[in-house]
């Protein structure tokens, strides 16, 4: 790409460095927290995957017991700004997950809560999909390079 | 690229690591078998235990349990134990603080929902658990097990 000259592809990129920054912030945040939740109840969450009806039992248990700490952990390398690119590819690859996780769900017609916030989570349905869909956008701004933005 | 990897690989081991780490005695007690019927910790759900189609099939022969549906409505309508009580996982909160459970605490309880890969019993379950009752037996075979092995069913075939 030549430099100075704006690309289609980049025309619909976050550029200003604040709102960057507060992405970040509200990405991480929320990740940290969802991490933070599913971690003090991990036989819940495997429980909540398992609702899902898609993953075999012992699969279950192995997402539920890692899972919630790639998330917190993602989520509080975003917030400090370290593996600032790294945890975002890794956000980016979960919410991918997660939206057809539910869309699944709903296409299977199975009623469930999402399982996002341990005990504080709510349903999974059109809502959630449209709320994970406005995070990877926020996120994939933060995996994009620098000139790109510029 | 390579640090975008390399933080990748970083994240992922430290999870892994973390994770088992906490979760070490709960990981020991899952290789032993404890979870294999479903993710209920017993400290923390001590009046849930699961049951078989023989032991449902007993508590219903002795009149001594309620039967609690977690099907959908229409799935209750369509077939049922004779005289369960439906409670949809979806209607369960509004359904179980309106009261819709008038029985003593003591009472035992079996839920059920379709049986095979069905969640709904193990949610309800819990919700019931929470509201204070503490004999709660979950039938894992469900409808499917019930109907399949000739037992009673409502309405009648």
């Amino acid at each position: 790409m030549e430099r100075g000259r704006p690309s289609c592809g980049t025309t619909t990129m976050i550029r200003n460095k604040w709102v960057l920054f507060a992405s970040r912030l509200a990405v991480g945040g929320l990740f940290l927290w969802a991490g933070v939740l599913k971690i003090t109840d991990p036989l819940g969450f495997a429980q909540s995957i398992k609702n899902y009806r898609l993953f075999p039992h012992e699969l279950a248990f192995i997402i539920a017991i890692i899972l919630p700490w790639v998330e917190a952990l993602c989520g509080a390398f975003l917030i400090v700004g370290v593996f600032r690119r790294s945890s975002a590819l890794l956000v980016s690859l979960m919410l991918v997950g997660f939206i057809g996780l539910v869309a699944l769900a709903l296409l299977r017609g199975i009623d469930t809560s999402c399982g996002c916030f341990g005990s504080l989570s709510r349903k999974a349905d059109l809502k959630l999909i449209l709320l994970d869909t406005v995070l990877l956008y926020l996120t994939l701004n933060i995996i994009a390079p620098k000139q790109q933005r510029d | 690229m390579k640090n975008l990897l390399r933080g990748i690989v970083i994240i992922l081991l430290l999870s892994i690591i973390l994770g088992a780490a906490v979760n070490f005695s709960l990981v020991r007690r899952f290789v032993r078998g404890e979870f294999k019927q479903g993710f209920l910790a017993q400290e923390e759900f001590p009046g849930i235990r699961f049951i078989t189609l023989a032991e449902a099939e007993d508590l219903f022969a002795r009149a001594g349990a309620v039967f609690i549906d977690s099907r959908s409505r229409e799935e209750f309508a369509a077939g049922h134990v004779p005289g369960a009580l439906n409670i949809p996982l979806e209607e369960s909160r509004q359904r179980l603080s309106g009261g819709d459970l008038p029985y003593p605490q003591e009472r035992t309880l079996v839920v059920y929902c379709e049986g095979g890969d069905c969640q709904t019993s193990i949610s309800l379950a819990k919700l019931i658990h929470d509201r204070g009752f503490r004999d709660i037996r979950i039938f894992r075979g469900g409808w499917t097990e019930w109907s399949a092995a000739g037992l009673p069913v409502e309405p009648p075939r």
